[in-house]
């Protein structure tokens, strides 16, 4: 075991008040806002350039788990050279980022809204507590902080932070993030605060409020939510009722953080249209 | 430190946050795995708490300023981190050494959950935290297998070695004549 020197001492304890100077500062009032954001803008550029080389190696990884399940043609090749077994993945990534870019279509035509499609580059960073993506679209693609990221059905989030290439999407399902919610069964308003990879638990303004394993839950109502209304947040997986006769649901959510891949920024204000209607739940089941 | 060492350690810097951002947390997402803090540990346990905590508070107030989150939580986290496997460091096992990194990155990360929830985002970060401690700790061992030769092979190269302070010791004791 070392010993700590008396310098060693002093320079731990300056750096400890450093750190704490630096949160009180941020706490007290964004006066970290500029470096925050220059910092932010500087990595988005270097995760786009990342990612441009790592993006195939990371794809393939994450393919490797459905590619012999799901496509017997892709089990068969995956025995072939290592080569054809990566062309095989990227023609995978391909098709599903075909069907991702059909279905924002399809989200922005049924909801009249202006859909900036944008793949993810980058989650983080940190040590994991930040429940954030870099998207690789920026205010050149007219995004703007506040809006509304879906992956064409479900809600993903809002964007955080955007430079001129790049943004910082606050996912949804963020432990710090609430969004504004409605149990589309009931019609229950309520605030569903995210828990991680857990989804989120949906708590009804009306603590009587009768809800049931199954119901559809999406945001609004509109005009009262942050987020564009009627984007599916998930579905009611199980109730609890506490002591003091309270109603509280947990919810798994719609979308996945770990499977997202290319994304839809909602760009709210690029068009003067009606918000969009609150999504029916058996025409999102035939969806 | 000299112009090399820092160079080195800006680039390391950079690179441990591109790879956690890129590869890293997209592969792992459910457990809070954390590139980053081992590459603290790591340079923490070669070249004492010195390079350790200096490495740890500029890394984490790099991340810091990159994220969503008040700056100063990952900084302090990691100054603490490099200050403790620094004092643990000393001639251990390439085993020792995992074990002692997997251990102080989950008492890292559980202590940046702690402080989270109580400075920015509720209850919610530090059950995370909490939750995640033993599989962060297993897949923090399993990064440390990799980077930790690594680093121990880097920074034992002449141009990257630290300077070692000149330590005089003097025994004090009865002189048997």
């Amino acid at each position: 075991m070392r010993r700590l020197t008396r310098r060693q001492r002093v320079a731990a304890i300056v750096l400890a008040t450093l750190a704490l100077g630096f949160l009180t500062l941020d706490l007290g009032g964004g006066g970290l806002r500029s470096a925050h954001s220059g910092v932010r803008g500087a990595l988005g550029s270097l995760y786009r350039g990342t990612d441009a080389v790592l993006g195939p190696a990371r794809h393939f990884i994450q393919g490797l788990p459905s590619a012999g399940t799901s496509h017997s043609r892709i089990a068969a090749l995956r025995h072939e050279n290592a080569l054809l077994r990566g062309r095989v993945a990227a023609a995978e990534a391909d098709r599903t980022a075909h069907a991702q870019l059909a279905r924002l279509q399809l989200a922005a035509t049924s909801g009249r809204y202006r859909i900036v499609p944008a793949r993810v580059i980058a989650l983080g960073p940190g040590g994991g507590f930040d429940w954030t993506l870099t998207l690789d679209a920026g205010t050149s693609s007219g995004i703007r902080v506040d809006q509304t990221v879906t992956d064409g059905a479900g809600l993903v989030g809002r964007v955080l932070h955007a430079d001129a290439s790049s943004c910082v999407v606050l996912l949804a399902a963020d432990p710090g993030a609430g969004v504004g919610v409605r149990d589309l069964r009931t019609g229950q308003v309520g605030v569903a605060t995210g828990r991680g990879t857990a989804g989120f638990t949906f708590v009804p303004l009306d603590p009587n409020a009768v809800l049931r394993v199954g119901d559809p839950v999406a945001t609004g109502p509109a005009g009262s939510t942050s987020f564009v209304a009627g984007l599916a947040v998930g579905t009611v997986s199980s109730v609890r009722t506490s002591a003091d006769g309270t109603t509280s649901a947990t919810v798994r959510a719609a979308v996945a953080p770990s499977t997202l891949d290319l994304v839809g920024v909602i760009l709210l204000g690029g068009q003067t249209l009606p918000p969009r209607p609150a999504l029916n739940p058996s025409a999102q089941a035939q969806r | 430190m000299n112009r090399v060492r820092f160079i080195a350690a800006l680039a390391v810097m950079i690179t441990g946050l591109l790879l956690q951002a890129t590869m890293v947390a997209p592969l792992a997402i459910a457990v809070p795995l954390s590139l980053p803090a081992v590459l603290v540990a790591a340079v923490a346990l070669v070249d004492g708490p010195s390079a350790g905590m200096a490495f740890g508070f500029s890394l984490g107030l790099i991340a810091d300023l990159g994220s969503s989150h008040p700056a100063g939580v990952l900084a302090l986290s990691w100054l603490g981190l490099g200050l403790l496997c620094g004092l643990a460091g000393d001639r251990r096992t390439l085993l020792g050494q995992i074990v002692v990194t997997a251990l102080s990155c989950t008492l890292a990360s559980l202590f940046a959950g702690l402080l989270l929830a109580v400075v920015h985002a509720g209850g919610a970060t530090a059950w995370l935290a909490i939750r995640g401690g033993v599989p962060a700790g297993v897949g923090d061992a399993l990064l440390a297998l990799v980077v930790l030769p690594l680093a121990r092979a880097l920074l034992r190269t002449p141009t990257l070695r630290a300077r070692q302070p000149l330590v005089a010791e003097l025994e004090l004791g009865t002189s048997r004549g």
